[in-house]
C-alpha cells in the first residue's frame, strides 16, 4: 500500500519531486529571511549599544520599534 | 489617513502576525498536503499527475497577483510618494519571483508526463518566461542602483511594462493556441473542475498564501529595522 502510494502509479517521480522542490524552496527562503531578519535585529542591538547613555534613552523614548526590538532581545538591559 | 502607515504603527502589528500565521500554518499545511496527495481523486485523463496541481497553480496564481501589486502599488507611490509603498515592493518582489519560478519548474514537472516534453517555447510558458524576467530586472534594480529615487523610477518603469505581459499570460491559452490548457477556474462563469480538486486546491492556495504573508512580514520587518538603524541618532 505505501508503495503504491509512493509509486502513484507511476507519476511517483514527478509529484514527489515537484512537491519537494517546492519544500525545499520555501524552507530556503524561510530560514534565509529568518536569518537576515536576525542579523538586522542584532546590528541595531549593538548600534544602540554603542550610543552614549543620552543618546541611548533618547533612541528608545524616542522610537517604538526600538523599544520593540530591544524588549524582543532583551540583550541590552 | 497615511499616518497609519507609519513604520512604529505597523511594527507590532507585524510581530503580531507573524505570531498568528506561525501558530496556524502547520496545520493548514498538514490538512492542505493530506487533500493534494492521499484524499483528491486521480484525473480521468491525466491520472495522478494531477496533483502537481496543486503545488503548481498557487504558484502561478501568487506569481501573478505579487506583480499584479507591484504595479499597483508603483503606480500608487508615483502619485501620493508614499515611502511605506517602495519598501513594500522590495519586500514582495523576491516572493513573487519565488512562486514565478516554482510555477515554471513544477509546470515542466507536469508537463513532461502529459505532454512529453518539459519545455515548448508556447504563449503561456514564454509569457510566464519574461514575467520571471521582469521579476529578475526588478530586483536588480534595489541591487545595484543607489539613489532611492532613481530605483523608485527604474524600478517602476520596469513594473509599468511588465504589467502588459500580465492579461498576456491570463488569455495566453484564449489568444493562442497553446499546449497548456484553458483555465479550469472561473471567476465569472462555471468552473470545469470538480468540488473534490477545487477544495484541496484551495486549502493550498490558503497555504501558500499564508507562507507568502509569512515571507513578506519578516521582509518587511526587516526593512523597518534596517532604516532605524540608519536613523538613530537621529532619534
Amino acid at each position: 500500500m505505501i508503495t503504491d502510494f509512493i509509486a502513484m502509479n507511476g507519476y511517483g517521480l514527478y509529484i514527489w519531486l515537484s512537491f519537494s522542490i517546492v519544500l525545499i524552496s520555501c524552507v530556503a527562503v524561510y530560514l534565509k529571511t529568518k536569518k537576515t531578519l536576525k542579523k538586522y535585529e542584532n546590528e541595531f542591538l549593538v548600534e544602540l549599544q554603542n550610543l552614549s547613555v543620552e543618546e541611548k534613552n533618547r533612541a528608545l523614548e524616542n522610537s517604538k520599534v526600538a523599544q520593540q526590538i530591544v524588549a524582543a532581545n532583551s540583550k541590552i538591559n | 489617513m497615511f499616518k497609519f502607515f507609519s513604520s512604529s504603527n505597523i511594527y507590532s502589528l507585524i510581530q503580531n502576525l507573524i505570531n498568528f500565521i506561525n501558530s496556524i500554518f502547520f496545520l493548514i499545511l498538514i490538512i492542505g498536503l493530506t487533500f493534494a496527495l492521499v484524499l483528491s481523486p486521480p484525473d480521468y485523463i491525466q491520472g495522478d499527475s494531477v496533483r502537481i496541481m496543486y503545488v503548481h497553480v498557487p504558484a502561478a496564481w501568487l506569481g501573478l497577483a505579487c506583480f499584479s501589486f507591484i504595479t499597483l502599488l508603483s503606480v500608487l507611490n508615483f502619485i501620493f510618494k508614499i515611502k511605506n509603498f517602495y519598501f513594500i515592493n522590495k519586500s514582495i518582489a523576491p516572493i513573487g519571483l519565488l512562486f514565478t519560478c516554482l510555477a515554471i519548474i513544477t509546470g515542466a514537472l507536469w508537463g513532461q508526463p502529459t505532454w512529453g516534453t518539459w519545455w515548448a517555447w508556447d504563449a503561456r510558458l514564454t509569457s510566464m518566461f519574461v514575467l520571471m524576467l521582469f521579476y529578475v530586472f526588478y530586483i536588480l534594480a534595489f541591487k545595484f542602483l543607489n539613489k532611492e529615487e532613481l530605483i523608485v523610477k527604474v524600478s517602476s518603469i520596469i513594473a509599468i511594462i511588465g504589467s502588459i505581459n500580465l492579461p498576456i499570460i491570463k488569455y495566453s491559452v484564449e489568444w493562442w493556441t497553446t499546449l497548456h490548457q484553458p483555465a479550469s477556474i472561473k471567476i465569472v462563469g462555471s468552473s470545469s473542475i470538480h468540488s473534490t480538486m477545487l477544495l484541496p486546491l484551495l486549502v493550498m492556495l490558503l497555504v501558500f498564501l499564508l507562507y507568502a504573508a509569512l515571507i513578506f512580514l519578516m521582509k518587511y520587518k526587516t526593512e523597518i529595522i534596517r532604516i532605524k538603524k540608519k536613523n538613530i541618532k537621529r532619534t
